[in-house]
């Protein structure tokens, strides 16, 4: 529905641009907090411009968060971070491609059954699954390592399956049909005519599993036990005194560095997340 | 061809990752001889100090044993889930308050051949801190830093009010009148100052009841949280939060800053009077060292003066969790821990009083907290208390803190909200002392894994 | 078979073959081993002990599992419709052409995208009752608010209200499910001199329906399953267990308690209501989501 008059569309002009200073205001304020120096933090009325930009903060937040919180290796938790990240973005797309292909451009028994299990699974919600995983990987010895945290991303998700195959069948029998003629195996097809087809649905795939794995919380909780190997999600939670007490400056720098990134990318990669979105929302 | 070489690039660097990934592991042990055991520990900061001189005694003054510790927040949490995960370090530092439920779950190895190979019986210790280690007949850790209460009071506060510095409040009716007195507010008619908070710090919120003479259990099979005298201690509490307002006190307490730092509530001159452990000193002379306190036994109800024996008691622990790889070499480490250098070393450092039995003349003299003696006196006390030992121990105390907040905000009346929690926690005592006598029956097969 | 079909067979299963590992370790294997579990006292450290239907029966009777349940569905209650209706309230202005669409969509999605866990701490900033910003626009505004996370009747809204903030995906699918709509269709109701109302209700509700249909299934899954945030935002539910939710309480008997069959009981239970709702869901949309044909 297209608004027709001016005064419609000054409405809604007014109605958005409102709602987005809502909506940016927390950022904004999480940002501002940790510029502040710690006595500014705590004021009533709040002061929402800090007096001088106190860029140490991050700094601090960074490499030693305060005698009582003891050494916060927040570098670590970036480098730990991303080491699972490229680990489960890289399982993630190169074995929910296979899978996909398999289901989409193949014809075999079983194979409609076996994709409506599939299916079915994404039904099943993680705390069915939480137990009987943590007994597996303790019996493999797993845990306490990052294995737990990647590895299973290297053998398909029903999410991820399902969203490939719908974007397979799309693409033309005859440009498969062809290659077949000419003589190339199953994988050929995929490398060479499926794979390069599939950009922008393999794009959205790489980005939800990055932002899914940055963004885990009860994974690395459960797994992870030694504090030099925790990731950024659960390394914020230090800045928490166990004791009683925030301190707002440093947890809203140390906030604000794991957000940002995400924000970075995001901005790199909007079309790819939006069209991703959508397909998720109008296929599903 | 440069595609082909940045294909080749991107597939080495994945192989590359996915090794790292495989084989990092948490602490990857120097390879110098010894034997090197993990200890996980929940202190930070200059307590962690403490300890850690402690282990570098212990790492000098042998050879074949190396010791490495790691502060680990939540600790508690984590070694249920690392013993739980099969990777459990070897030497852990609990609160005694864990103590029930993970010796019940067998998290922890029971020590009692080692103890009674060294000699270590509960006459080296002032017996409630041997008794808290304690769990059905066996001994599942030796305590390291103890810990007694006392009532802390600001002394320039009570100047102000117009309260004789040194003399504290003796019974609960004195603590009510003076935290009326000590009471401040603004303009706006928030508070300023407050005289007394039951829940600041909020560390002890299950412990009322037993100052009034209430129990939350009777040892046995019966939990008994919603008897008369706890009743009236949680009634006592609730006056607190009548008496100075919900709202006031939850905006007041919204305010309050970082424990370890000087904008603490009690360091800060927020909350006058906070009952507190014997480490108070310490952060008081490290974030507040200007501040002229003291401390005294907290106050019993002038009805009961019998009461005036109960004491709570509390300890950090140290013990070998099930699973450890080296538990012989955990448990030379903890008897080191233990030995009266030992304990005098970490526990002057922590600015406490030492669990032993036998203490050295240098140590009282030496000591730095002027009120030492109250929280010797207060440990040695003969009604003893502490966090109840059952085998649902962690539930039920996290049952009272909900069923505090209840009281606290007036949702539900003491009787109420106790006998609620005692219904509950009946249920899941009775079901455990069902499997822990069906394990008893089999024999105890399961246990006799000892260091 | 022939030649081509044998070929293909081969082929589909050496494809799918991570797949067949992963359904069966990572899926079919937890799900059958949870099921057993539910119905033994397992400790992990100890073996399983079948106790039969006891956990189940103690569930029942378990008055924090009650309250916990409760807690999650008020939850879900509010934050479903609510984050729906603002999701597609947004998505319709967005798509009345207006300028700067992208960057509108941006700052409304934003929020969505980031980690939990710094939203958590962020917004216990926010709420917090004495320096917090929030209350002080309130009292700007002449509301004496309440002190949110420590009030037990506001500490589900307040939850509710952050999690109205990360509306943004269901925004985006909303506004995708809205520029699908055939122009002629609103043309057509133009030519009838239909309201903006009618022609909400009369041509855009049914025709987005699939999209509204998937954002609540979505949104009843993802809510059931509350976790990260009340884990930092408000552990053990504080105050007075008002903020505990389902995921909550599992968590606490998995691995707190070591109560593993217990857990594992109160997951299949869950896994049996989201089905529930799920179905429920589906059958209300055979009778009213409309499905374009072609």
């Amino acid at each position: 529905m297209r608004a027709k008059s001016p005064i419609a569309r000054a409405a809604v002009h007014a109605i958005l641009l409102a709602g987005s200073a809502l909506f940016l205001f927390p950022l904004l304020w999480m940002i501002s907090t940790s510029l502040k120096p710690v006595e500014e933090t705590m004021l009533n009325p709040p002061r929402w411009i800090p007096s001088a930009l106190h860029f140490e903060n991050y700094l601090k937040a960074v490499t030693y968060g305060s005698t009582t919180l003891g050494y916060i290796p927040f570098v670590e938790y970036g480098k730990n971070t991303l080491l699972l990240c490229v680990l489960v973005v890289s399982g993630t797309v190169i074995s929910n491609a296979l899978i996909a292909y398999g289901f989409a451009r193949l014809q075999w028994p079983g194979r409609n059954a076996l994709f409506g299990v599939t299916l079915a699974t994404m039904m099943v919600p993680f705390p069915v699954l939480m137990v009987p995983m943590f007994v597996l990987f303790r019996h493999l010895g797993w845990v306490g390592t990052f294995r737990p945290l990647w590895i299973p991303a290297w053998f398909g998700s029903a999410f991820n399956i399902f969203l490939l195959r719908q974007f397979f069948l799309t693409i033309p029998r005859e440009l498969s049909d062809a290659a077949v003629v000419d003589g190339c195996s199953e994988f050929q097809v995929f490398r060479q005519i499926i794979l390069p087809l599939s950009r922008p649905a393999l794009a959205v795939v790489a980005l939800f599993s990055f932002l899914y794995t940055w963004n885990d919380f009860i994974g690395p909780l459960i797994y992870l036990s030694d504090q030099r190997m925790f990731t950024l999600s659960l390394g914020l939670q230090f800045y928490q005194s166990q004791a009683g007490g925030t301190e707002w400056h440093l947890l809203m720098a140390a906030a604000t560095m794991v957000v940002v990134p995400i924000i970075i990318l995001f901005f790199f990669t909007q079309r790819t997340f939006i069209q991703g979105i959508a397909l998720t929302g109008i296929k599903g | 061809m440069l595609i082909r070489i940045s294909k080749l690039l991107a597939v080495a660097v994945l192989l590359a990752t996915m090794c790292v990934g495989f084989v990092r592991h948490p602490g990857r042990a120097a390879d110098d001889g010894r034997v090197h055991i993990r200890y996980w520990e929940k202190w930070t900061g200059f307590e962690a100090e403490a300890m850690r001189r402690v282990v570098d005694t212990f790492n000098r003054s042998q050879d074949h044993i190396f010791v490495d510790m790691l502060t680990i927040s939540g600790v508690d949490e984590k070694l249920l889930l690392a013993t739980a995960g099969g990777v459990p370090p070897d030497v852990v530092g609990l609160w005694s308050s864990n103590l029930s439920s993970f010796a019940d779950r067998q998290v922890l190895l029971p020590l009692d051949d080692s103890l009674k190979r060294n000699h270590i019986s509960r006459e080296d210790y002032i017996p409630a801190y041997w008794d808290l280690c304690q769990y059905r007949g066996h001994m599942y850790a030796l305590p390291t830093t103890p810990g007694s209460l006392a009532l802390h009071w600001n002394k320039k506060l009570f100047r102000e009010a117009g309260l004789d510095p040194e003399r504290p409040p003796r019974t609960l009716e004195e603590l009510d009148q003076y935290a009326e007195r000590l009471t401040k507010r603004d303009q706006r008619g928030h508070l300023e100052q407050a005289g007394f908070m039951p829940n600041e710090p909020g560390w002890w919120n299950f412990s009322w009841g037993y100052y009034f003479g209430g129990a939350l259990w009777d040892g046995k099979n019966r939990i008994t949280t919603d008897c008369p005298e706890n009743i009236r201690g949680y009634q006592w509490v609730r006056t607190y939060s009548k008496r100075y307002g919900v709202g006031s006190l939850e905006l007041f307490r919204s305010g309050f800053g970082n424990f370890s730092s000087p904008q603490n509530a009690f360091l800060s001159g927020r909350v006058a009077m906070e009952i507190q452990g014997v480490w108070m000193g310490n952060f008081i002379s490290k974030y507040a060292p200007g501040m002229e306190w003291g401390a005294a036994p907290f106050p019993y109800p002038a009805d009961r003066p019998d009461l005036a024996q109960v004491a709570y008691v509390e300890c950090d622990t140290i013990s070998i969790p099930v699973g450890a790889k080296h538990p012989q070499e955990a448990f030379e480490f903890i008897r080191f821990v233990n030995s009266q250098p030992g304990m005098e070393l970490l526990c002057l450092g922590q600015r406490k009083h030492t669990p032993l039995a036998r203490v050295s003349k240098g140590f009282l003299a030496k000591h730095p907290n002027p009120y030492i003696q109250v929280f010797i006196d207060v440990a040695k006390r003969p009604r003893p208390f502490s966090a109840p030992k059952t085998p649902i121990g962690m539930e039920y105390v996290s049952e009272m803190d909900a069923a505090f907040d209840e009281i606290w905000l007036g949702t539900r009346s003491a009787a109420d909200s106790l006998g609620r929690v005692r219904q509950r926690m009946q249920g899941k005592l009775d079901r455990q002392l069902e499997a822990i006598a069906r394990r008893e029956g089999r024999g105890g097969a399961e246990e006799g894994r000892q260091p | 078979m022939t030649r081509l079909g044998r070929r293909q067979l081969w082929a589909g299963l050496a494809f799918i073959s991570p797949w067949l590992i992963g359904l069966g370790v990572f899926m079919l294997y937890p799900v059958v081993a949870s099921l057993y579990y539910s119905f033994c006292d397992y400790s992990v450290l100890e073996r399983a002990h079948p106790v039969g239907v006891a956990n189940y029966r103690d569930l029942l009777h378990d008055q924090l599992y009650l309250k916990s349940l409760l807690n999650t569905l008020f939850y879900a209650a509010l934050s479903i419709p609510l984050g729906l209706m603002l999701a597609l309230a947004l998505a319709l202005l967005l798509n009345s052409g207006v300028r700067g669409l992208t960057v509108y969509r941006t700052i409304f999605f934003l929020p969505a995208l980031m980690p939990m866990v710094a939203l958590a701490v962020l917004w216990l900033w926010i709420f917090n009752g004495e320096y917090g910003v929030l209350n002080v626009f309130l009292a700007r505004l002449g509301i004496h608010a309440p002190g949110w996370l420590t009030d037990p009747s506001w500490s589900k809204p307040a939850l509710v209200l952050l999690s109205l903030w990360g509306m943004g995906q269901a925004m985006v699918i909303f506004l995708a499910g809205l520029q699908d709509v055939p122009v002629h269709l609103y043309e057509a109701a133009d030519l009838d001199g239909a309201s903006w109302w009618s022609k909400l209700r009369h041509v855009t509700l049914p025709m987005i329906s699939p999209v509204l249909l998937f954002n609540g299934i979505m949104g009843i899954i993802g809510s059931l399953q509350f976790f990260a945030v009340p884990y930092i935002m408000t552990p053990n539910g504080q105050p007075a267990r008002s903020a505990y939710f389902y995921a909550m309480y599992l968590y606490d008997n998995a691995f707190r308690y070591l109560r593993m069959g217990y857990a594992s009981a109160m997951a299949w239970i869950l896994f049996l209501l989201i089905l529930a709702l799920t179905l429920l869901s589906l059958r209300l949309a055979s009778r009213y989501v409309h499905y374009e044909a072609g």
